[in-house]
């Protein structure tokens, strides 16, 4: 593989072609772009029906599940990109963090793939995926705030120039995502509950008011686990006392500290660093009520925020594609030896 | 639709094939039922890091590319969950992109017919005219294997008696000890494959019947390829986009989601 290591890369003006896989957790996508930021398609084959019996995902049914639908849904990319196989330049894979079983998956069909064609592989971090979903959405100035809210993730992460990325704040805990769908159990929502907290607190007229985690003074660390018990007790308190909870007051609670948290970390972090732009992504970054309020503080610190299109914040494979490019352009390829890493770290995987 | 290459002669057949259900990676190359070439390697625990340099190499070192293959055969379980699906996603993505044939091959199959060439070839004291049978074992922990039972005689016999499970092997060596008492015609049997962790209960299942013999191997992939080469000349074909490991069972949430719908 040293010929894929040497200095002379492609070089950033040609066109290229890049096919990217994703199955670190419950979605099997991929996704054929160009350049890294012109969309083809992105096929993105969701696990969710069958998870959702199960209350969460089951590990060992998302990696059946992959295998079962890995090369159906590369031919369904294929074909509605309207390209073939020998055009592709590259092969771009998560190959962390996440389920490791799941992520195994991808990673042995891409490098299937990568061997099969004979085109360059590159590892991806599926969340350096999540943050440069947003450069197919617009341009990203540098320096850039980025706000990460998913199932598995929450961090604020600098980026002072293009693919260096620098984790300043994430969560000690539970991800914000993780708070949402197990708040949302303690409110009777089936999984994934968190679009319906999201929608409960949005129609909630009352409010109960739920502390907010700041931690220490500086710190832009993260921790949900305390106001995930307060929403239960809150609920034991009502039931003791004879009386139904309001699960519409507690779940705009829930949301407002939640928002006020993250967004107020997010906006110091940027006026800290003195950043140009913010960037919202992550699953979590599709909920309604957090979008309008970063909107909103951002608009009146002066400061740009991109957010990608709700099918980009879910895990996807264009946003691989968009991550693999800052890796293409700069000829810094994967050996075939690429192993899957259930844990793996994004300050490393800067260019 | 993919089509597959007529190749000009068809008489010959070359089978890349391989198989990580087990502790061994192992890779081949067959042709015409001869082993070519192969890699057997237990350094990774990992299977995935390796299988596709692993395979690159084989290839290369023989000169062959994909576009030479008549068909990409791999063992299909059962084994170790996360071990088949690194053989069988690196077998339909290549199978796929080269467009080629898939041929999966029971793996416990392949483990008995490679233990049954090694039995022939070193000249065992079988008996020309009776039978022999071969019994696969793949520990699968608590007292569990992964099994199956064929039988095969002097004369290219190779039949399955039972297929692929997970069984108790005290329940499994007791059952095939009785069964081989009552049944004349069988010469030998061979419990082969991962063998060491259920020696001791094997022996225990023999009474005063049949004897129960103990045959520790590897899995090989040449056995994989020549398995699905007999199955490539019959003409059959897998199909690729639906092809899964054979777990043999369902995994433990859906055993537990199971029980209790039925309330237990
Ligand atoms: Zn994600």
């Amino acid at each position: 593989m040293s010929d894929m290591n040497s200095s002379t890369g492609p070089s950033s003006d040609s066109d290229y072609l890049l096919l990217a896989i994703e199955t670190s957790c419950d979605e099997t996508s991929v996704a054929l772009v160009r350049n890294g930021r012109e969309v083809l398609s992105n096929i993105i084959s969701s696990q969710i029906e069958t998870h959702k019996k199960f209350g969460g995902v089951v590990p060992e049914i998302a990696s059946r599940k992959h295998v079962e639908s890995i090369t159906i849904i590369i031919e369904q990319a294929l074909r509605e990109a309207g390209v073939s196989l020998p055009d592709i330049d590259a092969v771009a894979v998560t190959q962390g963090p996440g389920l490791i079983g799941a992520l195994l998956v991808g990673v042995v069909a891409a490098k299937s793939l990568s061997l099969a064609l004979d085109v360059p592989l590159i590892g991806t971090h599926h969340i350096a995926g999540h943050i440069y979903a947003n450069h197919l959405v617009g341009d990203i100035i540098y320096p850039a705030i980025a706000l990460v809210v998913s199932g598995g993730h929450t961090e604020i992460v600098l980026l002072e120039e293009e693919g260096k990325f620098r984790i300043i704040g994430r969560t000690r805990d539970d991800a914000v995502g993780e708070a949402y769908d197990k708040v949302a159990r303690a409110l009777h929502f089936p999984y994934p509950g968190g679009p319906y907290v999201d929608k409960l607190a949005q129609e909630a007229t009352e409010e109960v008011v739920l502390p907010r985690a700041w931690l220490e003074p500086d710190s832009y660390d993260f921790s949900f686990s305390g106001l995930k018990s307060a929403v239960l007790s809150e609920i034991n308190r009502s039931r003791m006392k004879g009386e139904s909870p309001d699960f519409s007051a507690l779940a705009r609670g829930f949301q407002q500290s939640v928002i006020d948290v993250v967004t107020t970390k997010a906006i110091r972090a940027a006026k800290e660093f003195g950043v140009r732009q913010m960037l919202l992504c992550g699953g979590v970054a599709a909920n309604r009520g957090l979008r309008d309020r970063l909107s909103s503080l951002c608009e009146e610190a002066g400061l740009p925020l991109l957010i990608p299109t709700n099918k980009l914040c879910t895990d996807n494979a264009a946003m691989i594609a968009a991550a693999a490019d800052l890796k293409y352009r700069r000829g810094q390829f994967s050996s075939l030896d690429l192993k899957a890493e259930p844990i793996l770290s994004l300050e490393d995987w800067s260019v | 639709m993919k089509r597959y290459e007529k190749k000009s002669d068809d008489s010959s057949v070359t089978v890349l094939s391989f198989d990580t259900s087990t502790a061994a990676f192992t890779a081949a190359i067959v042709r015409d039922g001869i082993l070519i070439d192969s890699i057997i390697s237990f350094t990774e625990r990992n299977h995935s890091v390796r299988i596709l340099s692993e395979i690159k190499e084989l290839l290369s070192r023989n000169g062959l590319q994909g576009t030479d293959l008549d068909a990409v055969a791999v063992g299909q379980g059962p084994g170790s969950y996360t071990g088949v699906r690194i053989a069988v996603t690196a077998a339909k993505t290549l199978a796929w992109a080269w467009s080629k044939p898939l041929i999966g091959v029971s793996s416990l199959e392949a483990l008995a017919y490679g233990a049954w060439q090694g039995l022939q070839e070193a000249n065992e004291d079988m008996a020309q005219d009776r039978d022999t049978w071969i019994i696969p074992l793949m520990d699968a922990r608590r007292g569990q294997v992964y099994t199956s039972r064929f039988t095969t005689d002097h004369c290219g016999k190779w039949e399955a008696v039972d297929g692929d499970g997970i069984r108790l092997i005290v329940d499994w060596a007791k059952r095939i000890e009785e069964e081989a008492t009552l049944e004349s015609q069988v010469a030998a049997i061979w419990f082969v494959g991962e063998t060491a962790p259920h020696q001791a209960t094997i022996e225990l299942a023999e009474q005063s019947g049949a004897r129960l013999r103990i045959m520790a191997c590897d899995m090989n992939a040449a056995a994989v390829g020549q398995l699905a080469e007999l199955r490539f000349r019959r003409g059959e074909r897998d199909d690729i986009h639906t092809f899964v490991p054979n777990y043999t069972q369902i995994t433990e949430a859906e055993a537990k989601l199971l029980a209790a719908s039925r309330g237990e």
